[in-house]
């Protein structure tokens, strides 16, 4: 059995904190423009002042008040993300494992045309429809959760489904509504708390590319895929628009990841993700 | 098995015929391309007849009709942007795509069984750590950011490789590992817990026992059973491929499809993007039937009903 | 206006010809390839009909010449095929007056023929030409006097109608070789187009390039000085930098994010002057449900603009590359205005004065602001103006106005302004004038009641001031005498100034990362920021060194 992996729960608890109590970490608005005051350095290098710890962008905002509530707004999009997406993908899961039969296979297709849709080209498609936006994101990332949630718990449900208790539960006249809701829902929810954990660094790492092809969150609220999308061209001139942003998004998403191994290997070992 | 077939073919006829009507509807949702072609102080005149000439009048509804009858004759109208069929501006570009997907697979594999079967072989050994670490930072990084750092390493400072755009051998190396690095990640865990999950097996301790080299067990009774997770889960890593190629050619300026797609909706270019939406559909699809055959034929257990 | 009268026109364009044909001196003999790396390459298609928008002024250009041309100093039009033009006396026709000896690529004569069979292969339906539609309503028909005379005939009196044959403002005066097309046919001539610009077309590779040739005898527009040129497509900024840094292209467009990069790269950076021009606009703020709205209230209006800090934009948002602008749609070459006067008035009525701002709020009955929607987006060609829209909504703030900005990919914001403009009317929005010479053609998409935006009033519904700018714009484009039709104009840029209704933030330029090494210090044509029609200027690098 591993070890509990500290450093991931040190950065995980770091990053939540940043994000709750962003407005008393800073004395900065995250988004209160001073112009005259651009692209100020770290710090550390020269030109650089204490009052911009991490520097400033190029409206002249604190790089390091945006990374905290950048924080907030990437944990809400990825607690709405993972909600909405992995609770569609395991009641889908749940319902076409347990009914089976025709329910089933039509499901599992559907499953499949969402794996054969390339997903980000469905955000696109909303993100110009809709407008670019928290909605339209959640929405976007949770279509592409949910098939990959679907199959993985349905084929918990399958194996569940013929175990003692649930035959117990069908002799003693059970619904099959109740069966789901009250014998294989509790028993898949480790896998699925698995797999929320692992997908978290998916959620991260597809807003950052969202906010690439300009169908992420709208500036000016900060997130930190659109920091690093907004920087990436600065990197010889402004290289903390991009870096500190871009670093911060690696080791959270690695470490969400290494929590999530660990987690897996605790609660269900067999399960395969990626 | 070709009942199975012939009933997943079908099935994926089914399937590109409801993609491609919400492709259809929400792409008339968004937008009209007579407005990318007029400038932004165009009358309301101007802009009625620009939509007759490009063949957008007429209610959504009767357009689709048109739309459906003429692409089972197999014609997907003309790109509104490029004024060519929808469907030749699609395989015009398709090769170029087909340089870098393969290429990238082959890559990708190449590297992640051995680390992967290392890493599960050496449990807990440096290399385990080192390419576990590598593997996440495969899936941490946001690609497009990856390609612009890479350029800016190994093109702007070190001067070794090419930018970007097609051409020869070296043009391939950073494109490559932009689109790569979560195809190896994901492998590489796929392949090493399974690996640790088949050494741990009833049938490697006897293949063992019977005093089978080390060499022999693996490559005989592991590697085939790891590779099958990674086929199961072929999908994804589809669909993954898709999203990076669209971030990964815009990143390398390569004219791929990906970048094609992209800009057909930006531009509204319906055709188009109908055209593309159908073909990545039933190319996807065909791959991954494909790989559900090959996967029946790797592991006997599934059986098709 | 450059109808003048033949004789001035007549000798500018001697003096121009005499003034390109004389060989330079350091002339060294065409060599080495021009390479562009561009953020988009529009349609790709080498049939002039097929390209709505800008990027024709990149990549057909190098090929085909336009009936008028630059004024290559000043921005705005100039000869060109046509070395001079005049409006009949009753301005109820244009004659054009082209020059003698100009060849096809194929070795064919140009004539006054290709000219009538262009312009009528423009109107076609089959364009995609963005003015198309107007063209078919403004021309009656085209007569050829001779091989070199052409008279275009008008519906009611067009003063304006040569600036519509110069690449200068649209595409539509781009001339195709009307024998070649009839011999090999449309399809042929797509793949294998022959122009009569200083570039032959030698091939092109959709989502990647075009490669083109320079002609090797003198052009009218300028001998090449490379032997080719290659326009690259290259979507992604950061990519088009990079690759000037390694010399893989010589010439990249950016946009002024970008300028700190390219500088700090020691790399060159060719702004182009008056390319566009930012201004934010109220919709539907004349309809009588907005009556008790803020918006409404032109000392509110008036307030949103002394409340911006233009020079803190141009100075910080657009790293010192843009200018204070001048009233809407107008530039420095604009035609029949006075620019002095303008620019004064710019520097005056545009002015950063936020205490003077709050009191006319007051005044208003607003002392604590009020909400305000605020539309945000970014025109094709210029995506700085999202961050033009953030600032400017700062600065709103800062007064007490609470602006709830929302973002708008321009597809999407397009269909709002269609129709009725349900969902715009009564917000504010980010807008943008493109750089134009021609004024009143930019104030009738704005301002007229049968324009796009209809900004005083719509065709059901056009209160006073709607009614008097129609009168006006009407009267004004019919206006034959110059100093008249300069005092109608005027009064037009007063009428819109005074309304507030459609706000200058400031004047953008095209911008372009340059690599000194792969190329020579060239100019670029103010207003044109696309570069279609400056590669024959451009020197080999060394034989112009970079200041």
């Amino acid at each position: 059995m591993r070890r509990l992996p500290w450093t991931s729960l040190i950065i995980i608890g770091a990053m939540i904190f940043m994000a709750v109590f962003a407005p008393v970490l800073t004395p900065h608005s995250p988004t209160d423009q001073t112009l005259s005051d651009k692209l100020k350095p770290p710090f550390w290098e020269e030109g650089g002042s204490t009052k911009y710890l991490l520097g400033t962008d190029i409206f002249g905002r604190d790089v390091l008040t945006r990374m905290f509530y950048g924080a907030r707004v990437s944990l809400i999009v990825t607690a709405l993300a993972l909600s909405v997406g992995g609770g569609v993908g395991l009641l889908i899961g749940i319902v076409s494992g347990y009914v089976g039969g025709r329910l089933d296979s039509f499901l599992m297709r559907l499953v499949d045309a969402a794996f054969a849709f390339p997903a980000i080209l469905f955000a696109l498609l909303l993100a110009v429809t809709m407008g670019q936006g928290m909605k339209t994101l959640v929405i976007a990332i949770s279509i592409l959760l949910w098939a990959g949630f679907a199959r993985v718990v349905r084929g918990e449900v399958l194996a569940l489904k013929e175990r003692d208790f649930v035959a117990l539960a069908k002799v003693h006249g059970c619904s099959p509504a109740r069966i789901m809701a009250t014998h294989i829902l509790p028993n898949v929810l480790n896998t699925f708390m698995v797999l929320v954990t692992l997908n978290i660094g998916v959620v991260i790492v597809a807003e950052a590319s969202l906010s690439f092809l300009g169908a992420g969150i709208p500036p000016p609220t900060p997130s930190w895929g659109l920091m690093v999308a907004e920087g990436r061209g600065k990197i010889t001139s402004a290289w903390w628009l991009s870096l500190i942003p871009g670093i911060a998004i690696t080791m959270v998403v690695l470490a969400f990841n290494l929590f999530g191994d660990w987690l897996r290997d605790r609660l269900d070992p067999k399960l395969r993700q990626l | 098995m070709r009942r199975y077939i012939v009933q997943r073919l079908l099935q994926g006829v089914f399937l590109v015929l409801i993609v491609t009507t919400i492709v259809f509807f929400l792409g008339r949702l968004t937008g009209n391309p007579a407005d990318m072609v007029l400038p932004e102080d165009a009358s309301e005149e101007d802009r009625q007849e620009m939509i007759e000439t490009l063949g957008l009048d007429g209610p959504v509804h009767t357009q689709f009709f048109i739309f459906m009858g003429n692409a089972l004759q197999g014609d997907l109208g003309l790109s509104i942007r490029y004024r060519q069929p929808a469907a030749e501006v699609f395989f015009s570009r398709l090769p170029n795509t087909m340089k870098i997907v393969p290429a990238t697979m082959i890559v990708a594999l190449v590297l992640a069984i051995p680390l992967g079967i290392l890493s599960a072989l050496r449990r807990g050994s440096v290399t385990d750590r080192f390419s576990g670490a590598i593997a996440v930072l495969g899936i941490a990084t946001p690609n497009f950011w990856l390609g612009i750092l890479l350029i800016y390493l190994f093109s702007v400072q070190l001067g070794w490789l090419p930018s970007a755009r097609m051409g020869g051998f070296t043009h391939y190396i950073l494109p490559t590992i932009t689109l790569g690095t979560f195809l190896v990640a994901g492998f590489m865990r796929l392949i090493r817990s399974s690996m640790l999950e088949i050494l741990d097996s009833e049938f490697v301790k006897l293949a063992r026992i019977k005093g089978l080299s080390e060499f022999k067990v693996i490559w005989k009774h592991c590697l085939r059973n790891a590779l099958i997770p990674v086929l199961s889960l072929w999908g994804v890593f589809m669909g993954g491929l898709v999203t990076g190629a669209i971030v990964t050619e815009t990143v390398f300026a390569w004219p791929g499809v990906g970048r094609l797609t992209y800009e057909a909706v930006i531009f509204r270019d319906f055709p188009l993007l109908q055209a593309v939406i159908i073909m990545d559909a039933i190319l996807i699809l065909f791959i991954n039937l494909l790989v559900d055959i090959l996967y029946a034929y790797v592991d006997p257990r599934i059986r098709y009903t | 206006m450059t109808h003048r009268g033949p004789f001035f026109g007549w000798l500018f364009s001697l003096l121009l010809t005499v003034f390109i044909w004389v060989p330079l001196p350091s002339a060294a003999d065409q060599e080495g390839t021009l390479v562009i790396a561009l953020d988009t390459l529009g349609g790709q298609t080498m049939d002039p009909i097929l390209e709505g928008r800008a990027p024709h002024a990149h990549y057909q250009a190098p090929v085909f010449d336009a009936l008028v041309g630059f004024n290559f100093e000043k921005g705005g039009i100039g000869p060109g095929v046509a070395e001079r033009w005049e409006l009949a006396d009753d301005g109820q026709s244009w004659t054009f007056y082209l020059q003698k000896g100009l060849k096809w690529h194929n070795g064919d004569s140009l004539t006054a023929h290709d000219v009538k069979f262009s312009l009528e292969r423009t109107m076609t339906k089959e364009s995609l030409a963005s003015r198309a539609s107007a063209l078919r309503r403004n021309v009656k028909k085209i007569e050829v006097i001779d091989d070199h005379t052409v008279q275009i005939f008008t519906n009611g009196v067009q003063v304006h109608f040569p600036a519509s044959m110069s690449r200068a403002v649209f595409q539509e005066g781009q001339l195709m070789p009307k024998k070649y097309i009839e011999k090999v046919g449309v399809k042929e001539f797509r793949k294998n187009p022959v122009g009569s610009g200083p570039w032959k077309f030698v091939r092109s590779v959709q989502g990647d390039r075009i490669e083109y040739e320079a002609v090797d005898h003198p052009h009218w527009r300028g001998k090449p000085n490379f032997k080719k040129l290659v326009i690259l497509l290259v979507p992604e900024e950061s990519t088009r930098v990079a690759m000037v840094r390694t010399g893989e292209a010589a010439i990249a467009s950016i946009s002024p994010e970008s300028l700190q990069e390219v500088e700090v790269a020691k790399l060159k950076v060719v702004s182009v002057p008056s390319t566009m021009q930012a201004v934010y606009q109220f919709w539907g703020a004349y309809r009588s449900e907005f009556a008790k709205s803020p918006i409404a209230d032109k000392r509110v209006r008036e307030a949103l603009s002394l409340a911006i800090d233009r020079q803190s934009i141009i100075d910080h948002v657009m790293y010192g590359q843009a200018s204070w602008p001048m009233p809407f749609a107008t530039f420095g070459y604009s035609s029949d205005i006075d620019t002095a006067r303008w620019q004064a008035w710019g520097k005056k009525a545009l002015r950063y004065d936020p205490a003077r701002a709050k009191q006319l709020l007051s005044e208003a009955g607003y002392p604590n602001g009020f909400d305000l929607n605020f539309a945000n987006t970014a025109l094709p060609g210029t995506p700085y103006m999202t961050q033009i829209g953030v600032a400017v909504a700062d600065f709103w703030n800062k007064i007490g106005v609470k602006v709830k900005i929302k973002h708008y990919e321009w597809g999407a914001f397009r269909l709002l302004y269609r129709g009725d403009q349900k969902k715009l009317a009564g917000h504010t929005s980010m807008f943008r004038t493109a750089g134009r010479p021609v004024a009143a053609a930019r104030y009738y998409g704005g301002f007229h009641s049968k324009g796009g935006h209809h900004l005083f009033g719509s065709k059901t519904d056009c209160p006073q001031r709607c009614q008097d700018f129609d009168n006006l714009h009407l009267s004004l484009v019919a206006e034959q005498d110059d100093a008249k039709r300069a005092q109608k104009t005027d009064k037009m840029l007063e009428m819109v100034a005074d309304s507030w209704m459609a706000v200058p933030i400031i004047e953008g330029k095209g911008y372009w990362a340059v690599n000194p090494k792969k190329v020579g210090h060239f100019k670029p044509i103010p207003g044109r920021h696309e570069f279609g029609d400056v590669f024959e200027r451009m020197p080999l690098p060394g034989q112009k060194a970079w200041p």
